[in-house]
């Protein structure tokens, strides 16, 4: 977990870019296809513990540190709903709001 | 850092001299001794510089913890409470209380983490404790048990039921309304200081709640743990060490039948299965903490792992090294006899070793795209 990256010098990750990315690391983690709208906890049965791993991966992948009340599960339930927690923390970065 | 950790290490070693067997007997740490590993930093020395601590990686700063946890596993449960508070804090909260809090965790105050209830062990689900907003208060009430480090704590992170989900709400241990209460003899880790706490409407300031929102508890208390976890594993690599060089030492020097203890085969297996296990422990604690420090998802199961491979070896390694020391390691303060009892609790805390198996066999059944037919197995999600 790690808030390393230099946000400053990074685009913006296209929204579509991100479903796609996390899409295949999801098919990478569990050799299942999963759709973007697919409640990973609910329908899935992901584990928390698999939880853990997506928030350090869209860490480590997108150069944002993911705190507080962005760590509610809602904000992963679902690779739209990650995809949109990652533009909104890389533009709050984008602003100088980061922190 | 490379200075730094040898420095911080000759440190501990002249700090603890040979008096880890008496805190072990006497039940306590020296309260001076922890102020001062405190004050320097030495008790979570992961949190970064700007916050006053060592900015040690999870490598480095894991090897530290080996070497503490060989010294005196005691000492290494208040590190390894200390450093998961600061990890928390890190974690879920907010700028201003990072900078305030961590500031006063490497500035000598000690903390403790409390999770566990007297219903609620390894299904954390089952939590009672609750955090409630009342005005610009919130109130706590609950029950905690086995907090280690609790009895040297100031400062008592605290897990509770809060809004929709539940949070982390940091306790001064001399607020009104709690009460903590040495466990005046444990199995093991003997100084680390357990105790259990009472919180009747203990009322705090708000912004004492990390971060301030209802977050998942299963997300908030796995989040919090992983760095309990790396820290045991890393203290459980250390018992090891510390056992293997008892029983080699021993093994080379005393003899029976007319030769060495080493040169009888059924000895040296001991000996062989404790360098075994000193050396598997040593790797997937390694590789754990290089998940973290390169960011990698595959440190949340890694941590697992570390915890549960370092706890059984510690458990098995602690037996044979009593066993090849036989009666010269078979009193109490003896650093075997008290890795003995050490290793048996670390198979106990950070979630026990059934509880690691699984989340292993949860992790194996989803890696193998079987994920779906053992949903929420293990009490995670």
């Amino acid at each position: 977990m790690t808030s390393q990256n230099s946000p400053l010098t990074r685009p913006l990750a296209d929204p579509e870019a991100v479903v796609a990315e996390l899409l295949t690391f999801l098919e990478e983690q569990t050799r299942s296809l999963w759709e973007p709208e697919t409640d990973l906890y609910r329908d899935g049965g992901l584990s928390s513990l698999f939880a853990m791993q997506l928030v350090v991966h869209l860490e480590k992948s997108y150069g944002i540190a993911i705190r507080g009340a962005d760590l509610r599960l809602d904000n992963f339930r679902t690779v739209r709903l990650m995809s949109a927690l990652v533009g909104r923390l890389q533009q709050a970065q984008a602003d100088g709001r980061d922190g | 850092m490379g200075e730094d950790l040898a420095e911080a290490v000759a440190s501990a070693t002249a700090l603890v001299a040979d008096q880890a067997g008496e805190w072990d007997r006497t039940g306590l740490l020296p309260l001076r001794l922890l102020r001062e590993l405190g004050a320097q930093g030495r008790l979570c020395a992961e949190v970064p510089v700007q916050y006053g601590g060592l900015g040690l990686t999870s490598l480095t700063g894991g090897q530290y913890t080996a070497h503490i946890g060989s010294l005196c596993s005691s000492l290494r449960s208040v590190m390894t409470s200390q450093g998961m508070a600061a990890w928390t804090v890190q974690r879920f909260g907010t700028a201003r209380q990072q900078a305030d809090c961590l500031g006063r965790l490497t500035g000598g105050e000690l903390a403790a983490v409390a999770f566990s209830e007297p219903q609620a062990g390894s299904d954390l689900s089952a939590l009672g404790t609750t955090i409630r907003q009342d005005g610009e208060s919130v109130v706590v009430d609950g029950r905690k048990k086995w907090v280690t480090a609790a009895h040297y704590a100031d400062l008592l992170v605290v897990f509770g039921r809060y809004q929709d989900g539940a949070a982390a709400v940091l306790v001064p241990a001399d607020a009104p309304g709690v009460r903590v209460e040495r466990i005046a003899d444990p199995l093991g880790c003997r100084a680390a200081g357990h105790a259990d706490l009472w919180l009747d409407s203990v009322r705090l300031p708000v912004d004492s709640v990390l971060g301030g929102y209802g977050l998942p508890l299963p997300l908030l208390v796995t989040t919090a743990l992983a760095y309990g976890r790396i820290s045991v594993a890393w203290g459980c690599v250390g018992i090891l060490r510390a056992c293997l060089a008892a029983a080699t030492a021993h093994a080379a020097t005393r003899e029976q039948f007319g030769r060495p203890l080493a040169e009888h085969q059924l000895v040296a297996r001991h000996l062989a299965e404790l360098y075994a296990g000193e050396q598997i422990a040593s790797r997937v604690c390694e590789h754990a903490s290089r998940c973290w420090d390169a960011g990698s998802p595959e440190q949340v199961v890694a941590t697992v792992l570390a915890k549960h491979v370092s706890a059984a070896r510690a458990a098995e390694g602690a037996a044979s090294a009593v066993q090849v020391l036989a009666s010269a390691g078979a009193a109490d303060g003896h650093s075997v006899a008290r890795a003995y009892r050490d290793a048996k609790l670390m198979e106990i805390i950070e979630g026990s070793s059934e509880l690691c198996q699984l989340m292993l066999a949860q992790h194996a059944m989803t890696a193998g795209g079987l994920g779906r037919a053992m949903p929420g197995a293990g009490g995670t999600t």
